[in-house]
């Protein structure tokens, strides 16, 4: 393994300080004006068309291929890499001894210093993801109500008539055809042969939809929802995204605080001449999981 | 000089009349044909004979194209006064399957429509203005 340079005891807990100390105060400021890698979707009339269920999925696909995407995926190609890397120093900190043992410990804690500014800054790009989306998916409501309100009442009363008048000819086109040509000489036409076939197969390619298992539509949480309904859920999604991510901003505040009290407390075990043996865990990919890194010295 | 110019503009009217009449949409078909049943219905020139078998002819035109006009998704919130006036009376606009539905003949079922029926005449007199 690599061996850092030994810096003096208080210029080792300075350093972390100031880092935690850096953490805590430029991560918020950081995230409200970050400026980097974007994502613009645009709220066009395709996405509008669709149904509910695959305009997630247009969506998702939009996003994988933005320049925010591949942040974002780099971002936690690095938070893994550098989780792995703190895993590693852990365990060596466990058979190691006297002055690497030391070593071990400042090594320790600027990894974790550098594991949550990569936090910081996936966090940064998650949040733009979610309020993008929002957006987003506020927009295409905004549009869709547009639409329902260019529906004149004159119109709705047009709808409506039409829907009737296509219930009744339902109704009646059985009787009409039995009345009219079975009983006489007379044979169906051309159109009612070629559209009863269309529509023989009209009905079994909607049943092959129905049954395919990459049909969202089939499953019952989708049932029965309107496209506004659908949006209203989504951006309630982004919106549960943003909470959460409120919540791991807390969290990542309480790591720095405790990289901070591990550099004080280095910094007296150095002076004393002991050093404190105590990090055992099993730490887990996820920030939640990386907290067994941070309760641990 | 005149002459030809008239020519060309026949030639010119033949080529664009079939087109004209190929754009029309489903509800134009359905009202010609169904000015064309009501013709023959009431047409005093046809013999008994002609006119059974014309207004058989467009009845069972008029079947389909009743059916395409109300399955026609471009006409569905089409706001025009042809298509609301259309959708405003389905009994006379759907004359057939309405006369079906109803249990009647096409012309009494027309006439009822347009407000005349066997008591009306019956109790009509005949008379000067």
């Amino acid at each position: 393994m690599e061996r850092l340079p030994i810096l003096s005891p208080s210029k080792a807990a300075l350093c972390a300080l100031a880092a935690a100390w850096g953490l805590g105060l430029a991560g918020p400021a950081l995230a409200a004006t970050e400026a980097g890698p974007d994502w613009a979707p645009a709220s066009s009339e395709r996405l509008i068309k669709l149904p509910g269920s695959y305009l997630k999925k247009a969506v998702e696909r939009d996003f994988a291929k933005s320049g925010l995407a591949q942040a974002l995926q780099e971002a936690e190609t690095a938070m893994r890499l550098k989780h792995q890397s703190l895993q590693d120093i852990q365990e060596a900190m466990e058979r190691a001894d006297g002055q690497v043992r030391v070593d071990l410990r400042h090594r320790f804690l600027a990894e974790k210093r550098a594991y949550l500014d990569l936090v910081t800054r996936q966090q940064q790009l998650r949040r733009k993801q979610a309020l993008t989306k929002i957006k987003l998916y506020e927009r295409l409501m905004r549009k869709l109500g547009f639409k329902r309100g260019a529906m004149t009442p004159q119109k709705v009363a047009l709808v409506e008539r039409q829907q009737a008048a296509l219930r009744r000819l339902n109704a009646s086109s059985m009787r009409v055809d039995t009345k009219l040509f079975r009983s006489s000489m007379g044979k169906e036409s051309k159109y009612a042969v070629a559209y009863a076939a269309n529509l023989a197969a009209i009905e079994r390619l909607n049943a092959a939809i129905t049954a395919h298992p990459m049909n969202d539509e089939a499953n019952g949480e989708m049932a029965g929802m309107s496209k506004e309904d659908h949006l209203r859920g989504l951006v309630a999604a982004a919106e549960a995204e943003l909470a959460n991510l409120d919540q791991e901003a807390g969290i990542l505040g309480l790591m720095a605080k405790l990289v901070s009290l591990d550099a004080l407390a280095l910094s007296d075990d150095v002076a004393g001449g002991t050093a404190d043996g105590d990090e055992d865990g099993a730490p887990n990919q996820g920030l939640t999981k990386a907290v067994d890194l941070f309760v641990t010295r | 000089m005149k002459i030809r110019t008239l020519i060309v503009g026949a030639a010119a009217c033949a080529m664009i009349l079939p087109l004209a009449a190929a754009k029309a949409g489903s509800l134009e078909n359905l009202e010609r044909e169904r000015a064309m049943l009501m013709q023959a219905m009431l047409s005093a020139d046809l013999s008994p004979k002609e006119r059974q078998s014309k207004v058989t002819l467009s009845r069972n035109r008029l079947i389909d194209l009743e059916r395409m006009v109300l399955r026609d998704k471009k006409l569905v919130g089409h706001n025009t006064p042809a298509v609301r006036a259309a959708f405003e009376n389905y009994d006379l606009t759907f004359l057939v399957h309405a006369s079906v539905e109803r249990d009647r003949a096409l012309l009494d079922h027309w006439m009822r429509q347009v407000g005349v029926s066997t008591e009306s005449l019956m109790n009509a007199r005949i008379g000067r203005r």
